[in-house]
């Protein structure tokens, strides 16, 4: 039913120094589905997000953004292209207000984005309000709390107007209601047509929102399929828990 | 508000353009000074303010400046204006080159490189015989302090408004985003490698000028004093103590530190730099984010603001 998967990677391998954090990995997204990307701690998920986004520089492999090779551009360009990303370790810009923080990813995203700073910024505040910031609005983002910090990343990487978006743990540090409030966003995220990869581990969370898994272990995948799937996977079962457990 | 600031601005620009009118010499030659270093403040601010890189090569664009029309006037007998025109050009040029691969670097690196940049340079200059070598050039005298006083005042106010219009555009957006922090401005689709090596080219524009008009007024120019650490080390004092990234703080800065610096020499001549020093400690201590910062802490938290910073900075 669907044309070329919107992002497509293959035989992906990233190397530092002697150590492999990311083993010919493969995989591709379909336009408009979200997929949830897991694995245990240092498993190279984040690394994989930062080779898609282009803040690393892959040592092997390609990939193709809407059927083009992107493995060779600079991290602004394919931002540009309508690839955005929120960082785990949340990057705001400490002393602007929270409104510029997401103005200068409407300034500088995907064309027919603001080209005047008041667009920016009447843009931006539409951004807040959709994360829950509004109220926050004009105070600076180094005043914000965690959870709010991590509304700032989301509303920043929207303000690129992506076609897909990269989500880095967004609710790691959240509560219950707080995961619910970002879940019910993410949907809404998805149903304006834009398609998602999520790194996450809550798997609550993940279970409401992914229409795949894959499974990330040491740099390799080690499942990939439905949820249900995925969490019946023995291999899964053994990397989460340890071997006598499975 | 705004319009009045603009008016008083306009209004302080028009009374600084008359001093020469008092026809007091010793004032217009201070005035000449400050206003050159104003400017080399308001161009640092520009790299190392609003792109966050502290610059150590800005003093290289000043030499440059010198220089290029130094050897201009006395090496090819050419005029004044062709003088500054090929100053700016050499101090742009070396900004592209050596900001390419040097604004790869971040933090203290950056400064490094660019503070090994200006030795390098000087030592270059001083073997060079169209530049006199180490010995330096005597430019042709001219008796004229009323045209540098005005030059220097034109070329701060062109300077002024072009970091204005910065701070106002897209652009000086950019250069915000990376100082605040490059990979997440990168992610966002800034050109952070065109947007840095830009800045640095207009700030090595405005200082060579600035070097310009000071070679023609010093009429006499060595490598030693032309490519002079300090001096950048004063940029930068002159415009944390003024407030950078902001577009009136450096220029203050520079201005308010020129004039006590000043003062200071003229009535103790013997503990000035040491008091020089002195206000400096206590500026940083009470005013880490410099006067424009000041300003607006006052109005907001009255001179409690003071305290905040000690508190806040656990000193």
């Amino acid at each position: 039913m669907s044309a070329a998967p919107i992002l497509e990677v293959r035989d992906l391998t990233k190397r530092f120094q002697g150590l492999i954090s990311i083993n010919r990995v493969s995989f591709a997204i379909e336009e408009g589905e979200i997929l949830a990307l897991i694995g245990p701690n240092g498993a190279g998920k984040t690394t994989l997000v930062n080779l898609i986004s282009g803040t690393l520089a892959a040592n092997e492999g390609e990939i193709r953004f809407q059927g083009a090779h992107i493995g060779g551009l600079p991290p602004f360009r394919r931002a540009r292209l309508g690839i955005a990303r929120t960082f785990q370790v949340m990057k705001p810009f400490p002393s602007l207000t929270a409104l510029d923080n997401v103005a200068v990813g409407a300034l500088f995203g995907l064309q027919g984005g603001a080209r005047t700073r008041a667009a920016a910024r009447e843009q931006a505040r539409q951004l807040l309000a959709f994360t829950g910031l509004a109220a926050r609005a004009e105070q600076d983002a180094v005043a914000l709390g965690g959870p709010d910090r991590k509304r700032l990343e989301l509303a920043k990487a929207l303000a690129l107007r992506p076609k897909l978006l990269l989500l880095d743990e967004v609710m790691a540090g959240l509560n219950a209601v707080e995961i619910e409030e970002v879940v019910e966003v993410i949907k809404q995220i998805r149903d304006s047509g834009v398609t998602i990869l999520i790194i996450e581990h809550v798997m609550k969370a993940v279970r409401q929102l992914a229409d795949r898994v894959l499974v990330l272990h040491h740099g390799e995948l080690i499942a990939q399929g439905s949820t249900d799937s995925v969490f019946k996977d023995p291999k899964v079962v053994e990397a989460y828990l340890g071997k006598r457990r499975a | 508000m705004r319009l009045v600031v603009v008016i008083l601005l306009v209004v302080a620009a028009g009374l600084l353009a008359a001093v020469p009118l008092l026809g007091d010499a010793v004032l217009v030659q201070y005035g000449i000074n400050a206003l050159l270093v104003a400017t080399l403040a308001q161009s640092w601010n520009i790299i190392g303010g609003f792109a966050g890189y502290p610059s150590f090569g800005n003093s290289v664009f000043f030499g440059l400046g010198i220089y290029g029309t130094a050897i201009a006037m006395t090496q090819f007998g050419l005029p004044f204006g062709v003088g500054l025109c090929l100053g700016a050009a050499l101090a742009v040029l070396c900004a592209l080159l050596f900001g390419l691969p040097v604004l790869r670097l971040r933090g203290h690196y950056f400064a490094i490189a660019t503070l090994g940049l200006s030795f390098a340079v000087a030592a270059v200059i001083s073997n060079l015989e169209i530049a006199g070598a180490n010995i330096g050039l005597i430019l042709p005298l001219i008796r004229a302090d009323g045209m540098f006083y005005e030059l220097a005042l034109g070329l701060l106010v062109a300077c002024v408004l072009c970091v204005y219009a910065i701070s106002r555009s897209r652009f000086g957006m950019g250069l915000i985003a990376i100082r605040e922090d490059e990979d997440a401005a990168a992610s966002m689709g800034v050109n952070t490698t065109l947007y840095k090596t830009a800045a640095l080219m207009i700030a090595a524009f405005f200082t060579s000028i600035a070097g310009g008009i000071h070679a023609y007024w010093i009429t006499f120019i060595d490598p030693a004093s032309s490519f002079d650490p300090t001096l950048n080390v004063r940029m930068v004092i002159m415009a944390m103590f003024g407030g950078p990234g902001t577009v009136l703080g450096p220029v203050f800065g520079a201005l308010v530190l020129s004039a006590i610096y000043e003062m200071l020499a003229s009535w103790i001549s013997t503990a000035a730099a040491l008091l020089f020093g002195l206000v400096i400690v206590i500026a940083v201590i009470f005013m880490p984010r410099g006067l424009a910062d000041l300003a607006v802490g006052l109005r907001r938290h009255g001179p409690g603001y003071l305290l905040q910073n000690i508190r806040r900075h656990r000193i």
